[in-house]
C-alpha cells in the first residue's frame, strides 16, 4: 500500500534562485503507473528526485500513505529508484549489486541469496550473476538496473528515462517487460519520460508538466482527446496537433482561410468570445481531402508547401494565409503536388476551441461527450 | 562523460564495453619501427639498472677487473652483509615513515578530494586554489620554517615528525589528483548509493574507495617513490644515526666504504628493490584488472 501525495511541491534552487518546480498537485494512487511527462528541462527529473529524497522540497508538502516524508533521508522512505545511466556499481558483480541495497537493512543472507537469485530469474539474468557490469550490453545493464530495483521490494519504484539509451527495438521489449513487472507486483510506480510514445503506452494516468507546472493531469486516452490547454495539445500527438488563429463569428471560427462551425460548443460557452480571437485546433489525422458527409463540416484553404509521403501514410503541410503551416496527414494513396491549391475538410467533432490568450481549452458542451465516445469507436477499431 | 573505462562501466548505457585508450597504431608506424625505438629505449632506461644489478652480486675486486662483466659468482652473501652493516636499520626506519604517511596521505587526501569533488559549500572551490597554490612552490621553501616548527614541537629529530612533514608535503598534489578523478565519477552512482540505504561515510568506503582505485594506485606509487627517495628533508630533520632513512643512510655508508664500489652497489639495491615491488603492486593496469574487469 503507498499513495504517493504531492501537495503544492515547489523546488527552486538556491536562495531567490529559479523556481524550477512550481506548486505542483498530484497523488498518485496505490499500485498506479503514472508516467510524467514533459519536454527536457521542465522539472520532470526535479520532481522525480524530490520524491525519492534525493533533492531537498524547497515548498509544500510530499507524503506517503498519509506520513510526511519532506525530511525523511531517501533511505527510509522505502523507495527504489532505476537511473536513466542505470548507475551500477562497476566495482561489483551483479549478483553483488543487486545484493547491495539488501545488506544494509538487516535481511539474513539467506533471505538476501533467496531474493537475488529470485529476481535474477524473473528477469533473465542468472547466466549474468556473476559479471562485472562492464561486460554486460546495454539492455542487461537495464534489466540488471530494474533487477536491483526489484530486489528490495519496495513501496514506491521511480524511474527517470529509463529506456531512453536502449536501441528502438529493446526499448519495446524493456517497455512491456516493465508493465509486466507492474502487473505482476501491484506496486506503485512513478515513471519520468519526454516519450509520448512511452507515456500513452505505458501509464495508466499521465501527469503533463511545462515549465515546471502540471499542465494536465488525466488518462492517456483523456489527455490525448480532452487536451486542456495548447501545449498538451501539441504535445501529444505526432505530429503535434494544428493550432490556427481564428475569430469567432457567431457559431463559427473564421479566418481569411479556415471556416469552421462549431457545432460542439453551446451558445453560452462561445459567448464570452463573441467576435474575438479565439484558437481553434484540428489534429492532422482528422484532415481530409474530400468532403465527408453530414453537416457542420469545417474548412481549410491553402497551399502545400511539402509533401513526405511515408510509405503508410503521407504527410502534407500546408501554407494557410499568412504565416500559419498546418499538416494533413493524408491516405498514402492521395496524388498532390507541390505548390498546389488545396482545400481540407474535417468533421465537427475533430475541432478543439482554446482561449487565444491564456490557451486554456474551452469545454465543449456535457452532450458533446457522447460525439467523442463516438469518435474514440471510430477511431479505436 | 569520462574517458575512463572504469568510471564508465555500469555508467555508459547501450555502448559495448571497450577501452577508448585502444586505438590502432597509426600505419606509418610499422610494427618494426615500434619494436626497434622500444628495443633501444629499454636498453637506455634499463641498463643502468642492470648493471648495478650486476655489480650488487660482484665483489669490488671483480668490478675493477671487468667493470661490465656478467658475474661469475653470485655473491648473495653481500646483500647478508649489507643489511647487517646498518641497512636494515636504514630500511626499518623508511618504511615505517614512508608506509605511515602514505597510508595517511591516502586516506585524508581520498576524504579531502571526495569532499571537494562532490560536496557544494561555501570556500569549496577556495580551499582547492589553496592546495593547488601549494603545489606550484617548491617545498624546499618551507624547509626552514618546518626546522622550526618541528623543534618547537619536539619533533626534530624523530621518525614520527619526519612522517608529519612528508604528509604534508604529499597531500596537496594527492588531493588534486584524486578530486580531478572523484570529479568524473557520475552523480547517478551516489544517488544510487543512497536509495540503497547507504550514508556519506558508507559510500565513501564502498564507492569512492574502490571505483576510484585507479587513481588512489597512481598516487600511492607516486607518494610512495617520491618520500622513498626523499633525501633533503631527511638530511636536515633526521641528525640520529639509528633513526636515517635509507637515502641518508646510503650517503653515510658511502662515506664509510667510499672505495667498496661492490657494497654500495648492494646497499642502493637494497633500497631500490621495494619501488619496484610497489610498482608492481599497485601499478593502475593490474588494479583496473582486479576491479572492473574492464581488460579482456
Ligand atoms: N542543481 C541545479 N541547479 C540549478 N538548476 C538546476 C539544477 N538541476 C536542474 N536545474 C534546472 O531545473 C530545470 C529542470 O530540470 P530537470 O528536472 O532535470 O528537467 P527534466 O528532467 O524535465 O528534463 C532545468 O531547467 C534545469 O536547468
Ligand atoms: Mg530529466
Amino acid at each position: 500500500m503507498a499513495v504517493v501525495r504531492l501537495d503544492k511541491i515547489v523546488k527552486r534552487y538556491g536562495m531567490g534562485g529559479p523556481v524550477v518546480v512550481e506548486d505542483v498537485d498530484l497523488t498518485i494512487e496505490d499500485g498506479e503507473f503514472m508516467v510524467l511527462l514533459g519536454p527536457s528541462g521542465c522539472g520532470k527529473s526535479t520532481t522525480l528526485r524530490m520524491i525519492a529524497g534525493l533533492e531537498t522540497i524547497s515548498g509544500g508538502t510530499l507524503s506517503i500513505d498519509g506520513r510526511v516524508v519532506n525530511d525523511v533521508p531517501a533511505k527510509d522512505r522505502d523507495i527504489a529508484m532505476v537511473f536513466q545511466s542505470y548507475a551500477l556499481y562497476p566495482h561489483m558483480s551483479v549478483a553483488e549489486n543487486l545484493a547491495f541495497g539488501l545488506r544494509r537493512r538487516a535481511i539474513p543472507n539467506a533471505e538476501i541469496d533467496r531474493r537475488v537469485k529470485a529476481v535474477a530469474e524473473i528477469l533473465g539474468l542468472v547466466p549474468l550473476l556473476a559479471r562485472r557490469p562492464a561486460a554486460l550490453s546495454g539492455g542487461q545493464r537495464q534489466r540488471v538496473a530494474l533487477g536491483r530495483a526489484m530486489v528490495r521490494e519496495p513501496q514506491v519504484f521511480l524511474f527517470d528515462e529509463p529506456l531512453s539509451n536502449l536501441d528502438a527495438a529493446l526499448r519495446v521489449n524493456t517497455r512491456s517487460e516493465i508493465i509486466k513487472q507492474h502487473n505482476r507486483l501491484g506496486s506503485t510506480m512513478i515513471y519520468v519520460t519526454h516519450d509520448q510514445v512511452e507515456a500513452m503506452t505505458m501509464g495508466t494516468r499521465i501527469c503533463v508538466m511545462n515549465a515546471g507546472k502540471v499542465a494536465q493531469i488525466g488518462a492517456p486516452l483523456e489527455v490525448y482527446w480532452q487536451p486542456a490547454n495548447t501545449f498538451v495539445a501539441r504535445f501529444l500527438g505526432a505530429p503535434p496537433m494544428n493550432l490556427m488563429a481564428t475569430t469567432l463569428d457567431g457559431a463559427r471560427a473564421r479566418s481569411m482561410a479556415v471556416d469552421a462551425p462549431l457545432s460542439r460548443w453551446s451558445e453560452a460557452a462561445l459567448v464570452p468570445y463573441a467576435g474575438r480571437r479565439i484558437t481553434l485546433g484540428v489534429r492532422a489525422e482528422d484532415l481530409s481531402l474530400e468532403r465527408p458527409a453530414g453537416a457542420g463540416i469545417g474548412k481549410l484553404r491553402g497551399r502545400t508547401v511539402a509533401v513526405e509521403p511515408l510509405g503508410a501514410e503521407t504527410l502534407v503541410l500546408v501554407a494557410l494565409d499568412g504565416e500559419t503551416e498546418i499538416t494533413a496527414r493524408l491516405p498514402r494513396q492521395v496524388m498532390v503536388a507541390l505548390d498546389q491549391e488545396l482545400e481540407l475538410f474535417f468533421r465537427p467533432e475533430a475541432a478543439y476551441l482554446f482561449d487565444a490568450e491564456s490557451g486554456l481549452a474551452i469545454a465543449p458542451r456535457e452532450d458533446a461527450a457522447a460525439v467523442i465516445g463516438a469518435a474514440v469507436q471510430r477511431r479505436a477499431h | 562523460m569520462s574517458q575512463s573505462a572504469v568510471l564508465d562501466a555500469g555508467l555508459r548505457p547501450g555502448t559495448e564495453p571497450q577501452d577508448p585508450a585502444r586505438r590502432p597504431l597509426p600505419r606509418f608506424f610499422g610494427k618494426g619501427v615500434l619494436a626497434v625505438v622500444l628495443g633501444l629505449y629499454t636498453i637506455y632506461t634499463l641498463g643502468p639498472f642492470l648493471w648495478l644489478a650486476t655489480m650488487s652480486v660482484r665483489t669490488t675486486a671483480e668490478i675493477s677487473a671487468a667493470p661490465y662483466a656478467w658475474p661469475t659468482v653470485f655473491r648473495w652473501e653481500q646483500y647478508r652483509t649489507a643489511w647487517e652493516s646498518g641497512f636494515a636499520v636504514y630500511f626499518w626506519n623508511s618504511a615505517i615513515v614512508v608506509v605511515g604517511a602514505v597510508v595517511v596521505v591516502t586516506l585524508i587526501g581520498a576524504a579531502a578530494a571526495h569532499a571537494l569533488a562532490r560536496y557544494r559549500f561555501r570556500g569549496n572551490r577556495l580551499i582547492y586554489s589553496i592546495l593547488f597554490s601549494s603545489i606550484i612552490f617548491p617545498p624546499q621553501i618551507t624547509l626552514i620554517s618546518l626546522y622550526q616548527i618541528l623543534v618547537d614541537y619536539n619533533l626534530y629529530n624523530s621518525l614520527f615528525g619526519l612522517a608529519l612533514v612528508y604528509i604534508s608535503l604529499q597531500l596537496p598534489l594527492t588531493v588534486y589528483l584524486l578530486e580531478g578523478f572523484f570529479a568524473r565519477i557520475p552523480q547517478d552512482l551516489f544517488d544510487a548509493a543512497k536509495m540503497d540505504g547507504y550514508g556519506d561515510l558508507e559510500i565513501f568506503w564502498r564507492i569512492v574507495l574502490p571505483v576510484g582505485m585507479p587513481a588512489i594506485a597512481t598516487t600511492l606509487i607516486l607518494n610512495f617513490i617520491q618520500l622513498w627517495n626523499e633525501f633533503l628533508f631527511a638530511v636536515v630533520l633526521i641528525t640520529d644515526p639509528d633513526k636515517r632513512t635509507l637515502p641518508i643512510g646510503i650517503r653515510a655508508f658511502m662515506g664509510d666504504h667510499f672505495q667498496d664500489i661492490g657494497m654500495i652497489a648492494t646497499g642502493v639495491m637494497v633500497s631500490v628493490i621495494p619501488v619496484i615491488i610497489a610498482y608492481v603492486f599497485f601499478s593502475e593496469k593490474l588494479i583496473r584488472g582486479m576491479t572492473a574487469g574492464a581488460i579482456k
